[in-house]
């Protein structure tokens, strides 16, 4: 599994630097922008979480695929060497992404915001809910159906407020999203309590667990 | 006009590669071959022809009108293949016929339609899941469906089983029955060229060697086996190109007659095969 | 006993609009196999199957002995393989393709590399996407050459490269058959090659292994009966595959020339089949023209 993580690195490095480079610089200066802690994170994190998959679907553009399961490897280690190298990036890139924000003068945020546990918690969590959905997509469908999924999440988006504000949907958009923001506030008050982080820990790790078996099943009837 | 082809001292300079004064001229009513080790230019050459790439000098005269002069009306009676046939992946190949087609005032849309059939090419399908092979057999589709006078192939063959090969010089051959039409075609597959060349072209290192016709070539030249003691500074002369090997040498003679005469039968003279030529003037001990 | 390189048993794979079917065949150990075939017969999928590229809808593939499931790296850490479409990170260079592969395999060979660069004149820091076709695929069997395979796996390693390269890398594949370990499987358009160095031929034909024979037997089987149309009557019609009637007269091909003998006498001329004629006629398949 090594090798296949040094495998991605070495091949991916020349577009890896300078695009996640110039990608976390621009990511910090919006983050040391914007005036909510938890808006913040969730950019961040959405945006980090890109990178991984950005250099996934490289392989994918340029039908290498035939090639990394051709050599001595099995499926299941070519999927968890991407969950493992996806992760250590979406950390690395965070963390870079944290230290622009605060290095950049005239920030709105605090570091302490940032850096608080409840944010940190945040992000992992937001981290952990995007790679989780779309890594299983990006195996499934490729580049193409990741991108598919996002920008039709974004319309569906548009088109459920649009209809929304015209009152033609028979339930509220606002309500809706009012009492997701009252769940998430209860969430957020119980916060203090070890258990209830450990709880939210096995979560996460629960979700990740079940992306990976999904997008090993997927990977392993693949056909390249 | 007896050539449709005319090329004189045709040159580029690449800086690590420089095609030297190339000269050849090709028949109407005639197949000719290019062979070449890969990297010997014969891509520049067909590049240089159609202008793709601008000649330093020399002169290329196609119909009897200057393949730069007068581009436009030499180009529109040229079918052409190229060794990667590029087209822009996503569209349909009927929507890429489309774009090709109206450039050509005697498309045939019929004859099109039929070769589609013949190869077995859905139209609607879409050109990045083709085969290799399948996406030369439609640039082949398109290159023949405009009633050129002069077709040009560079490796088109690559990638296509034997059966299809047959079949494309088939109708290659039938092409040029009627006496007006010529095909220029660059290939690796010697065997083809073997089968339906009137006449072959040998570029190496950016220069001509020869550019004969085939029958003559096969019947002249032979391949020479004998034990290694016949092999002197004095008669390696006499060869185009031989290898020694432990149990013997083979060597590569232009007069085979002559050879025959000289060493009596102390060797064995065989057939010669274009694989041969190409081999001993390339990669034999020694090259002429 | 020898044992086997390649053993596949009642290989299935569907696709739409394509099945393989049933396909069942042997590449013993220390010998170099040809895999001929149209385009579309097969030919890559079952190379792919074996590599487990593609998922296979039933029967079984023992490489080395082993199932090439249950030991896939295993076995892939002994085999060189060489794909029809070598798809690489494309603006990687070459030597980052290498330090990115070479790990993989224990046995792995710098020097006879770097030699093999040389040779085949390939500059080791230019980007993958500049490379020729012709290129990209020397420098695919550059890697799969050096890591001491004993099964070697190639699709069409030949296409697009000239007579010269490929007269050289037949010798050198004939060289490395002198260690009894290794085999060869490889499939090709040029049939030339291969009655120059298989050992066994397989003919794949729409899904299905029409044929699969040691290249000696083949010879002594097989060839193309030739002669004036009066002289095929309907006796002798059944024994030929793939007729074809011109004005000149009839070609068919037999799969049993001393049948073909007794029928035709001094009737018709019997030349020994070329690889090329076999796929030509059997693709005719039995249309009587």
């Amino acid at each position: 599994m090594r090798n296949l993580i040094l495998l991605d690195l070495i091949l991916h490095r020349k577009f890896l630097l300078p695009f996640g480079g110039i990608y976390a610089v621009w990511v910090g200066f919006y983050a040391s922008r914007v005036e909510s802690p938890r808006l913040s994170v969730f950019v961040s994190t959405f945006l980090c979480c890109i990178i991984p998959l950005m250099i996934f679907t490289r392989e994918d553009k340029f039908k290498a695929a035939a090639v990394s399961c051709s050599l001595p490897v099995t499926r299941k280690q070519v999927v968890l060497s991407r969950y493992v190298l996806g992760w250590a990036m979406m950390l690395v890139v965070y963390a870079v992404i944290v230290l622009i924000a605060a290095a950049f003068p005239g920030g709105k945020l605090k570091t302490g915001d940032i850096l608080s546990l409840n944010s940190i918690f945040l992000a992992l969590a937001f981290l952990t809910i995007f790679f989780s959905i779309l890594m299983p997509l990006l195996v499934r469908y490729g580049m193409v159906g990741m991108f598919a999924f996002l920008i039709g999440l974004q319309v569906l988006g548009a088109v459920v407020l649009f209809l929304s504000a015209r009152k033609i949907l028979p339930f509220s958009v606002k309500g809706i999203i009012v009492s997701i923001g009252r769940a998430l506030a209860s969430l957020n008050a119980h916060l203090g309590a070890p258990g209830y982080y450990l709880f939210l820990v096995a979560v996460l790790l629960a979700l990740s667990a079940a992306s990976f078996a999904l997008s090993l099943f997927l990977f392993k009837r693949k056909d390249l | 006009m007896p050539n449709i082809l005319e090329i004189r001292n045709l040159s580029k300079d690449y800086g690590d590669f420089k095609l030297k004064n190339v000269s050849f001229e090709l028949p109407r009513g005639t197949i000719m071959g290019l062979i070449g080790p890969n990297g010997a230019g014969k891509t520049t050459v067909i590049k240089l022809i159609l202008n793709l790439i601008r000649r330093d000098s020399g002169t290329v005269r196609i119909f009897g009108l200057d393949n730069l002069g007068d581009e436009a009306a030499v180009k529109s009676r040229i079918g052409f293949v190229h060794d990667t046939p590029l087209f822009y992946d996503r569209l349909r190949l009927k929507n890429l016929k489309a774009q090709v087609a109206p450039f050509y005032e005697k498309w045939d849309e019929n004859l099109f339609q039929r070769l589609l059939r013949e190869f077995d090419l859905p139209p609607g399908k879409i050109f990045a899941k083709l085969s290799r092979g399948m996406k030369m057999k439609f640039a082949l589709a398109l290159a023949l469906s405009h009633d050129a006078d002069l077709i040009l192939l560079d490796e088109p063959t690559s990638g296509l089983d034997p059966v299809f090969r047959r079949d494309l010089l088939s109708r290659l051959s039938a092409i040029i029955q009627d006496e007006t039409k010529s095909v220029l075609f660059s290939t690796h597959v010697t065997s083809d060229l073997e089968r339906i060349a009137d006449s072959i072209t040998f570029i190496r290192d950016g220069e001509i060697v020869f550019s004969t016709g085939k029958d003559d070539l096969l019947d002249r030249w032979g391949v020479i086996k004998g034990g290694n003691d016949l092999l002197t500074d004095e008669t390696a002369k006499l060869f185009k190109g031989f290898r020694r090997r432990e149990f013997g040498f083979e060597a590569l003679t232009d007069d085979a007659a002559a050879a025959r005469r000289r060493f009596g039968e102390s060797v064995a003279v065989d057939k010669v095969t274009l694989e041969d030529i190409m081999f001993f003037m390339t990669r034999g001990d020694r090259r002429v | 006993m020898m044992d086997n390189a390649i053993e596949v048993k009642g290989l299935r794979k569907n696709y739409k609009g394509f099945s393989l079917r049933n396909v069942s065949f042997v590449l013993p150990q220390g010998t170099i196999m040809g895999l001929v075939g149209p385009n579309g017969a097969g030919k890559t999928t079952i190379i792919k199957l074996i590599l487990n590229l593609v998922r296979k809808s039933g029967g079984e593939i023992r490489v080395f002995g082993l199932d090439h499931l249950h030991n896939e790296a295993e076995i892939k850490s002994r085999i060189g393989f060489v794909h029809e479409s070598p798809a690489y990170i494309e603006d990687a260079t070459l030597n980052d393709l290498k330090a990115a592969i070479a790990p993989f395999y224990g046995k792995w060979n710098e020097s006879l590399f770097r030699s093999l660069l040389a040779e085949f004149e390939l500059p080791a820091d230019k980007k993958f996407k500049k490379l020729s076709h012709g290129m990209k695929m020397k420098f695919q069997i550059a890697l799969a050459l050096s890591h001491d395979a004993d099964l070697l796996i190639m699709d069409e390693p030949t296409s697009g490269l000239d007579p010269v390269f490929r007269r050289e890398l037949l010798e050198r594949l004939s060289a490395l058959m002198q260690d009894e370990r290794k085999s060869v499987l490889f499939s090709t358009h040029i049939t030339s090659d291969l009655e120059r160095t298989a050992d066994y031929i397989t003919f794949v034909h729409e899904g299905e292994i029409v044929l699969s024979k040691s290249r000696d037997e083949i010879k002594e089987t097989w060839a193309v009966v030739k002669g004036p149309v009066e002289q095929l009557t309907g006796e002798r019609r059944i024994l030929l595959k793939g007729i074809r009637t011109t004005a000149f007269g009839f070609e068919g091909l037999t799969g049993d020339i001393p049948a073909a003998r007794r029928a035709f006498g001094s009737a018709a001329v019997i030349d020994r089949a070329s690889i090329e004629d076999i796929m030509i006629f059997m693709d005719r398949g039995n249309n009587h023209a």
